[in-house]
């Protein structure tokens, strides 16, 4: 298969090289950066591009069917074949390599090659690029596929415009992981921004999507600000800005730091990935840049699941993951990273909480992972790992599940007219049609809460355990231990609300035109098997809004999906006994030449002295104990969830937690309101930038607009003062002749001077 | 006539003192003054061309002085033609007036007041 | 011409003046006009006063000049300051004949005559004819009133102001250049009595210096034999044509007359042409003006009273 479509990959003309192997790396310290299969990698970057072409020109051709579905699908999935098959081809990344396109910026000043500025659309292919690419294609055709039929109503114009905005998506993030210099990570970075704009104000109608994505383009800019100064500073302080000559640069700091020898790194250079890190905050939503993503559901739930669960907001991480090295040898890079990341994830916790709305519960609850990523990435360190494994896996595993999520969520909107409230709905797994969809979301819940023997659960796990091996950031493991058994709960709290329990429904307000009635009525509320759905259904629906509405059931693309992505989170999980994801990461062509240092070290220190090193929880070595206790903080958290909101509920409506809120006084509110956080930021940055600019308008009114408007009165001013002169009257005339007679003779008189 | 020519100092002219020259032209600036400020002050269309009459008169005066002072007759000729035109711009002017006169029903110069910026 | 006089005083003079004319002008109210005209001539006096001071008593003007000039002056003061237009042009013939007195004392008697024919025979007269035209007929009951653009002078003040700067200036300007002036050569005129034999024969014959028979030779150029340098005649007897140096009488002048009329015919006869020309051209123009049909303007012809109004020829 891989010379076919290596075949396939030359006849479209792509790439120049031949389908060599990459010549294997000399020396272990050596990174030496060969050729990658061009014909292979070009693709995977450029058929999504093709894919934007063809729907813009359906766009032209004001197509009206599913047909830029059917293309976007087609050209990302024979990406993501693509993928599969560079990673066979090169042995799952094992050696660098560096698939040109074309030149882009090749810039140089002067004679020597530290004179120049390179920049080329040339693509890095290893194995962290690889383990990205597989899952962002992956996940782009399956949600794709999905879209299909979720954005089915919009069929026409809209349809163009959201596969157009899609393709371009993949397009800039194949730009971002594949990129192999700073700048085309750069573009793939502003251009995943633009297209995370334009796909969440799809709905540009309403003002509440305009805002968001206003909102959500704005702060990605801020965080990019740090980015592009980083980029700046690397070129000022390495003088390149291609991956394969950064890495040798790199390493002596990183080393240096390693060893203890941190006064030998330069200050700007330990400057370059705090930089990087507002650029990843800023992209990935942790504190203080977060607020814009669980706005950001404004957008299509696809939208939700492909850019803000799995793929785009990974970005940052994939950033700190790419620039380990950079990040060890500078003093606060990492622990920023960790600690943001950490407190980012139970701030989020909390605020998921106390959402009614599931969409935006997840949102939260994606901002939350990340947290865990990030902290996952901020762990390591010398005596724990030299590769962030565990931030890697849990990436990977979290856009599986995550998206399954999201989907769900989608899948529940789109069946009830826009019903997102958890209040309203109640018991759907049970409804027919509906299993497939709470099967999935049952895989998914249970991965995100942490369920053991799941893929979230080893990845979760991996981190948890990386936190408490250095005692150091001990207190990061017991936060994040905290944050897990928050997160099963509110997980188990929309899936018992929603999925299970006795079943009623109260639709949307979207496509129907119903004017939000939503009191007509409760449902039995009597646990009744799926053998009287029948009937059930028929009486529900009655009660439920008088027969008028039938909740729509998903088709078989939506089916379709849901089941792939929740036996794909059930098969990631194989990927933690097998090592697999660990061994991409620590292949990764970053760590060549450190794990030298990690040996030499090893040896110098003696195991004896690694292992007085590591951290202990309770008094055990962490990665032994950490299953059980996640495993237990975990159930802890679900069967909360089960007391709260499952045990005796009678209603959509209310559930044992009801009872339980007047007990916390205000905290539940202020957790629902976001810890306005929303509110400090509008009250600190954009009312006194408001000030500002209304200061600086008035400004420009007066000052510049004034100017140029004296200017403009000037002669008229002159005018007018000098018309009246001009009287139309004879007798001033003559008597202006006669002054200006006297004038002539006075200065005669003087010019003549002589005795008077 | 021989008297007369006495009383002007000749058995041939003699030379005029330059302060006797100097009372004639004083006498001359002051009438020529006057007549412009006239011109100026009157508002009487009539009067103003009268005043320019007397703005040539003073011219005149003072060219018969320079002449007496000079002792050649260039000043007299001078003065004929000064009358000549005198008369001429006389006529035209009080043509134009009259026509002036009968478009507006006023000799008011400042009724003309079309040229007014 | 700090040699002729202080110019302080003429400042000061002047200004006496232009406050004078100032007071003289019309205006609304009751116009101080004696006081005003008292006032000028107050303050020309004080000039010529002060002119008379620094120079010796030959070099002053003769008498009658003074009188000729407040004569003049106080004409030319009336004529811009009287309401009523007859009274100006009647006051400006009196400018006229005491300015005619001025040419006489300056040995011009035929311009002087000439001004007085042309100026104040024609011109003037001239004038007085179209006030009487164009003067608005008074209703029955306003009779003796006078028009408003008669009763009110323009902004005398300003007027006043740019006149007394014009006189002071002139009047510093002609004294530094009357100062400077060369005083002439002696004489102009004599070497014309050459060009009139007859006229010195007659003289001759009236002194009885030549015998009724005898005349002045010519010789062959047509040139009379006459020396002006020397003042003597060569004139000859009837029959013997022997010849003798006559003297001419002390009092043998050319009359000014002609000299003007040498002046004029000898060295300026394009001059005439011109001045045909032009006064030709006047009078056509004068013609074909008053030919004109004129509308009467939309403003007046509202104003108008009633019946009467109209295009007239």
């Amino acid at each position: 298969m891989v010379e076919v479509l290596g075949q396939i990959g030359a006849a479209m003309g792509l790439g120049v090289t031949a389908l060599a192997d990459a010549p294997p790396a000399a020396g272990a310290a050596a990174t030496a950066v060969g050729q990658a299969p061009s014909a292979l990698a070009l693709p995977i970057v450029f058929l999504p591009l093709l894919g934007v072409i063809l729907v813009g020109l359906c766009a032209a051709m004001r197509v009206r069917s599913k047909l830029p579905a059917w293309i976007t699908v087609a050209c990302l999935g024979a990406a993501f074949a693509f993928t599969l098959a560079l990673y066979q081809k090169t042995g799952g990344g094992a050696e660098p390599g560096v698939a040109h396109a074309w030149d882009w910026i090749n810039f140089r000043w002067g004679k020597s090659t530290a004179q120049s500025l390179v920049a080329n659309f040339s693509f890095y292919i290893d194995s962290l690029t690889l383990l990205w690419m597989l899952f962002v294609t992956g996940l782009a055709t399956l949600i794709a596929l999905y879209a299909s039929e979720y954005m089915a109503h919009d069929v026409g114009p809209g349809f163009n415009r959201f596969y157009a905005a899609f393709g371009l998506f993949v397009f800039s993030m194949a730009c971002l992981v594949m990129g192999d210099n700073l700048l085309l990570l750069y573009l793939g970075w502003e251009g995943v921004g633009l297209c995370s704009y334009l796909l969440i104000g799809y709905f540009y109608k309403k003002p509440s999507a305009v805002a968001a994505a206003k909102k959500a383009f704005i702060m990605n800019r801020i965080g990019d600000l740090g980015l592009a100064l980083g980029i700046m500073l690397t070129f000022v302080q390495f003088g390149t800005l291609e991956y394969a000559k950064l890495w040798p640069m790199i390493q002596p700091y990183a080393e240096a730091a390693l060893s203890g020898r941190l006064s030998e790194v330069p200050v700007l250079v330990q400057l370059i990935p705090v930089l990087f890190t507002v650029g990843a905050f800023g992209k990935s939503a942790q504190i203080p840049l977060y607020v814009w993503l669980p706005d950001a559901m404004e957008g299509p739930t696809p939208v939700s699941a492909l850019i803000h669960a799995a793929t785009m907001v990974t970005a940052g991480v994939y950033l700190v993951a790419r620039f380990l090295p950079l990040y060890q040898a500078s003093e606060w890079a990492l622990p920023i990273v960790a600690w943001v990341g950490t407190l980012t994830a139970l701030l989020a916790a909390t605020i998921g909480m106390a959402q009614f709305d599931i969409k935006r519960i997840m949102a939260y609850s994606t901002v939350s992972q990340l947290g865990y990523m990030f902290a996952g990435l901020g762990v390591v360190s010398l005596a724990a790992t030299e590769a962030p494994a565990g931030a890697v896996f849990h990436v990977f595993t979290h856009a599986f599940f995550k998206a399954t999520l999201f989907l769900c969520c989608g899948a529940v909107m789109h069946g009830f007219a826009g019903q997102l409230d958890l209040r309203r709905l109640s018991g759907v797994a049970w409804m027919k049609g509906w299993g497939i969809v709470g099967v999935a979301m049952l895989i998914g819940c249970l991965n995100l809460a942490g369920f053991p023997f799941t893929a979230g659960y080893f990845s979760k796990d991996m981190i948890l355990a990386e936190a408490f091996t250095n005692p150091a950031t001990s207190a990061i493991g017991w936060v994040l231990l905290l944050t897990a058994g928050l997160t099963a709960y509110y997980t188990f709290r929309v899936f018992f609300r929603v999925f299970v329990g006795p079943k009623e429904y109260h639709p949307g307000d979207e496509h129907h035109g119903h004017a939000g009635d939503h009191d007509h009525g409760h449902g039995h509320g009597h646990e009744t098997g799926p053998e009287e759905l029948d009937a059930e259904e028929a009486a529900l629906a009655e009660e439920s809004h008088g027969g008028e509405f039938h909740p729509h059931a998903p088709g078989w693309a939506i089916n379709l999906v849901l089941a792939v992505l929740a036996v794909a989170s059930i098969v990631a999980a194989v990927a933690y006994p097998t090592h697999w994801v660990a061994d991409l990461a620590h292949n990764a062509s970053t760590y060549y030449g450190l794990s030298a240092v990690h040996a030499a070290d090893a040896a110098h220190h003696g195991e004896a002295a690694g292992h007085a090193a590591h951290g202990a929880v309770l008094g055990f070595n962490p990665h032994e104990v950490m299953y059980y206790i996640s495993a237990a903080v975990g159930a802890i958290g679900i069967g909360i969830a089960y007391l709260l909101h499952l045990k005796g509920r009678r209603t959509a409506e209310t559930a044992a937690a009801d009872k339980l809120l007047p007990m916390l006084g205000p905290i539940p509110r202020w957790a629902q309101n976001k810890w306005y956080v929303d509110e400090f930021y509008n009250a600190v940055v954009r009312l006194p930038l408001l000030a500002i600019s209304h200061i600086f308008r008035w400004i420009d009114a007066l000052l510049v607009d004034g100017l140029v408007n004296l200017f403009g009165y000037l002669p008229r001013g002159t005018g007018g003062v000098l018309r009246p002169t001009q009287s139309g009257v004879l007798h001033d005339y003559a008597l202006k002749m006669a002054a200006g007679v006297g004038i002539v003779l006075a200065v005669a008189a003087a010019a003549m001077g002589g005795a008077l | 006539m021989t008297e007369l020519s006495m009383l002007a100092q000749a058995d041939f002219p003699a030379v005029m003192p330059q302060v006797t020259l100097y009372h004639y032209l004083l006498v001359s600036a002051v009438m020529f003054v006057l007549g412009v400020v006239g011109f100026v002050t009157r508002r009487n269309l009539i009067i103003m061309f009268l005043c320019t009459e007397l703005m040539f008169q003073a011219a005149g005066l003072a060219l018969i002085g320079f002449s007496r002072f000079h002792l050649n007759y260039t000043g007299q000729a001078f003065v004929i033609f000064v009358l000549t035109i005198a008369a001429a711009e006389a006529a035209m002017a009080l043509a134009l007036v009259v026509l002036l006169f009968r478009r507006k029903e006023t000799l008011d110069a400042s009724t003309w007041s079309e040229l007014k910026g | 011409m700090s040699e002729l006089f202080n110019p302080i005083l003429l400042y000061g003079g002047c200004a006496l003046g232009a406050l004078g004319l100032a007071l003289a002008l019309p205006r609304r109210g009751v116009s101080p006009q004696l006081v005003g005209a008292l006032i000028a001539a107050i303050g020309l006096g004080g000039i010529f006063l002060a002119l008379g001071v620094r120079a010796k008593a030959a070099e002053l003007p003769n008498f009658l000049f003074y009188i000729f000039a407040l004569i003049a002056l106080g004409g030319a003061l009336r004529v811009i300051s009287h309401p009523r237009p007859v009274y100006a042009a009647l006051y400006f013939i009196l400018t006229i004949l005491a300015s005619s007195g001025m040419y006489l004392l300056l040995s011009a008697e035929f311009m002087a005559f000439a001004l007085i024919i042309v100026y104040a025979g024609a011109i003037l007269i001239t004038y007085l004819f179209v006030i009487m035209l164009a003067t608005e007929a008074p209703t029955a009951e306003e009779v003796h009133v006078l028009r408003d653009y008669d009763r009110y002078s323009r902004e005398p003040i300003a007027a006043t102001v740019v006149g007394f700067v014009l006189v002071a200036l002139l009047a510093t300007l002609l004294g530094r250049g009357a100062a400077a002036l060369p005083a002439p050569e002696r004489f102009g005129d004599a070497p014309l009595l050459a060009a009139v034999p007859g006229r010195v024969e007659r003289a001759l014959r009236e002194a009885e210096a030549i015998a009724p028979g005898e005349s002045i030779v010519v010789d062959e150029a047509g040139v009379a034999r006459i020396d002006v340098e020397a003042r003597t005649a060569v004139v000859t007897g009837g029959e013997g044509g022997e010849t003798r140096v006559v003297e001419l009488p002390a009092d043998l002048a050319l009359a000014n007359t002609e000299g003007v009329a040498f002046e004029l015919i000898a060295a300026h006869p394009g001059a005439i042409e011109i001045a045909g020309v032009i006064l030709l051209m006047a009078m056509l123009g004068a013609v074909v003006l008053s030919r004109k049909r004129v509308e009467l303007d939309e403003q007046a012809r509202a104003a108008a009273p009633g019946a009467g109004a109209g295009a007239r020829p």
